[in-house]
């Protein structure tokens, strides 16, 4: 442990511009979960103009919001793209919701108008569709890191993604929906990016996943790190448990 | 055919139209049918029988309210909007009453259509007649396209566009699409009443023949530059740039403009132009009509409560009523009016107070956190939340509140509701502590719960959503601590 404090510098994309389903919550949970182990935060916003300074970034997020906000945020995307698509690649931990997931992939097709561009760094395709999945969901995730976890949470999205050859899903249903309500597949994988239709917030009732992220934020900037602390998860084990009842998984 | 459409066009030709002997006899069937539901199921407390008996007697007759609306003479108002709709319909009765008008109102807020059906069938007589003067109904944002084909308002009153519970309404621009529609079939006798401040609401359906009568507040010295945190429409609608603003008042409500293509708050028929706050009762405002200026001491507070009043004294000037323009009669008229049950409604429960608080979407919670900070001392606070049919699956819009700001005042605090465990982990990462935090899902136990952690003398807040509260009040009303919500 190095005797200066820790610091996960998060870097939060379009605040404004995305921020329709409490989708907040993520941060707050980051932020909570940092400080109940003494580590700091420091949190960048970058809403559409602004080019955030992605190689100080350990953790970015970028959250869910309707066709006509994610059609100005697909514009500015390409502005960020480049040094973006370097931090991803240099490991950057990422947490990207509906909107956010889709501008990820390599494009989005709205029922109406003209397909949006996406970043392509994951192998997914999503289209709008005449149908909302609206519920809640259980996803079962293997991420290879000792063990199995369930991401609960809610869905409302009338988009569908579909994985292409080289791309992973972050999960398989177990109730809902998820990417396409056909394949069983939620969500998408790629080096440290974690991409889901999950909002709502997904992290306070998932902290398995709020803190894989921080140790992959603190890895990328730390290097040799020991694993998390431990947090008295009495709340999060009650909420998830009810979340898996409601999504009768 | 035929006959549908020109006894629709005797109506619009001003008199009642006479309803056609088969259709009465089937109507009378119907409304009998609905009024015996409605005895009954009130005598049988099936929370005071308000939506039942439309259901009942829509199914037998579903034309009921078109034959009902139709031969009233009654002016017609709706009331529609995300927020402040019980509150706005409440003042908008009482200024009518004052009048002289007889009103004919949803007041429990049953806004769904079986809950507008049974105004028609509590009101109208067997012969499908209605004595109100004014039937003025509170309906739901979502339901508000299957109420209008039915019934011809004469004026439509469309209060705030806020982000409620999307898993019901789908995205707020879908929701506004709606909207336009609903103010698109307007005729052009009809006057829309729109809240100018809300910049979705303000650009709804700009080419539709109904008369547009805006309002919104214009007060130097109140608001902020910056919206909220949980403010919805705060992009130009037509070009999708930041909206600035001259001030905010409420959310995303505000004197806006866009700086890209120069559209802007549409001129204010009728503008709050002061708000002076007052400590114990609601604040004293200016509203300017095309009638002259009317000033009122609300006797409700927040910035919440300025909006209702200014869309109520807006939709009486668009109906011209009986001197709307007189101060004395608007202030006494308003005077009177007490919270809408679960508007912060104050309760005594033996020695110690309830504040009850429906809290159903982040604009409401924050206007009522904001309102519930401004009392003095550390706050007992009882939180609840259910997944119904009502208030929804999704509470993802709790983390959108600034319960933060809550926190630091909490003295004790309860949870409850189906969903009590979400409340529960909003309530511990704005920074609750988990000691302090007690769970009871029963809501008879947890109001037990909350009371005993309030010491005698002290209030205690409850912020809850629409059944919770619902419930919470029905426990209260069984103690006999609060009459029941259908006298009201």
């Amino acid at each position: 442990m190095t005797s200066t404090p820790l610091t996960v510098r998060i870097c939060h994309l379009y605040p404004r511009l995305f921020s329709v389903a409490g989708d907040r919550g993520n941060l707050f949970t980051l932020m909570q979960r940092c400080a109940w182990r003494g580590i700091r935060t420091s949190v960048t916003e970058a809403d559409t103009g602004v080019v955030p300074d992605f190689a100080e970034s350990d953790l970015i997020l970028i959250h869910g919001g309707q066709d006509r906000e994610m059609t100005e945020a697909a514009r500015d995307l390409t502005e960020k793209a480049g040094p973006l698509i370097d931090a991803i690649e240099e490991g950057a931990a990422v947490l990207a919701v509906c909107a956010g997931y889709q501008l990820l992939g390599r494009y989005y097709a709205p029922a109406a108008g003209p397909p949006l561009a996406g970043l392509g760094v994951l192998d997914v395709v999503s289209e709008g569709g005449q149908v909302r999945s609206i519920g809640h969901v259980a996803v079962e995730c293997d991420l290879g890191t000792g063990g199995k976890h369930v991401l609960t949470g809610f869905e409302n999205h009338s988009g569908r993604t579909y994985l292409g050859s080289s791309a992973e899903p972050l999960g398989r249903v177990i109730a809902g929906g998820g990417n396409n309500g056909e394949d069983g597949t939620e969500g998408a994988r790629y080096k440290e990016v974690y991409a889901t239709y999950l909002h709502g917030p997904v992290l306070p009732k998932n902290p398995w996943l709020a803190d894989l992220l921080i140790a992959r934020a603190l890895e990328r900037r730390y290097h040799d790190m020991g694993p998390l602390a431990t947090l008295p998860d009495r709340e999060e084990a009650q909420a998830q448990a009810a979340a898996r009842r409601l999504a009768r998984a | 055919m035929r006959l549908v459409a020109s006894r629709r066009a005797a109506g619009s030709a001003g008199g009642p139209a006479p309803i056609p002997p088969p259709a009465r006899a089937r109507l009378a069937l119907a409304l009998a049918a609905g009024k015996a539901a409605s005895t009954s199921s009130r005598v049988l407390r099936f929370g005071g029988g308000t939506s039942f008996p439309g259901r009942l007697a829509r199914r037998i007759d579903p034309g009921l309210l078109r034959k009902v609306a139709d031969a009233s003479g009654a002016r017609k108002v709706i009331v529609t909007g995300s927020n402040g709709k019980t509150t706005t319909c409440r003042m908008l009765a009482t200024l009518a009453q004052a009048g002289g008008l007889k009103v004919a109102q949803n007041r429990s807020g049953s806004n769904l259509l079986q809950g507008v059906v049974s105004v028609a069938v509590r009101e109208a007589n067997l012969r499908g007649r209605m004595d109100a003067q004014m039937l003025l109904l509170e309906v739901d944002e979502a339901t508000v396209r299957l109420v209008t084909p039915e019934l011809a308002a004469d004026a439509l009153v469309i209060t705030n566009i806020f982000r409620d519970q999307l898993d019901r309404f789908g995205e707020l621009y879908t929701m506004a699409g709606g909207l336009a529609a609903v103010i698109e079939s307007l005729p052009a006798s009809a006057t829309v009443v729109l809240n100018a401040d809300d910049p979705l609401v303000a650009s709804l359906a700009p080419e539709a023949a109904a008369r547009r009568l805006y309002y919104g507040i214009r007060a130097a010295g109140t608001g902020t530059q910056v919206p909220e945190h949980a403010a919805d429409t705060i992009r130009c609608v037509h070009c999708q740039s930041d909206l600035s603003y001259r001030a905010v008042y409420l959310s995303h409500l505000g004197d806006y403009s866009c700086p890209e293509c120069g559209s802007a708050r549409p001129r204010l028929d009728v503008a709050v132009t002061a708000i002076q706050p007052t400590p114990d009762a609601g604040p004293e405002i200016k509203i300017e009509t095309p009638t002259g200026i009317l000033p009122l001491q609300l006797p409700l507070a927040g910035m919440h409560n300025v909006y209702n009043a200014a869309a109520a004294i807006a939709a009486a000037t668009a109906l011209k009523l009986p001197r709307p323009q007189d101060p004395q009669h608007a202030e006494r008229a308003m005077a009177g009016l007490r919270p809408a049950f679960g508007r912060m409604e104050q309760i005594q429960a033996g020695d110690r107070q309830v504040v009850l608080s429906f809290v159903k979407n982040p604009t409401a919670y924050n206007a009522t956190l904001r309102e519930v900070l401004r009392r003095p001392g550390g706050k007992h606070v009882l939180a609840a939340h259910s997944n119904t049919d009502i208030d929804g699956e999704d509470f993802s819009w709790l983390w959108d509140v600034d319960i933060e700001q809550l926190v630091p005042q909490l003295a004790s605090l309860v949870i409850s509701g189906t969903r009590a465990e979400e409340v529960a982990l909003r309530f511990k990462y704005a920074g609750a502590h988990t000691e302090m935090m007690r769970v009871h899902p029963s809501r008879a136990a947890a109001l037990d719960a909350a009371l005993e952690g309030t010491p005698p003398g002290e209030s205690l807040y409850i912020l809850a959503g629409y059944t919770p509260m619902r419930e919470f009040r029905g426990i209260m009303q069984r103690r006999g601590w609060v009459p029941p919500s259908w006298r009201e």
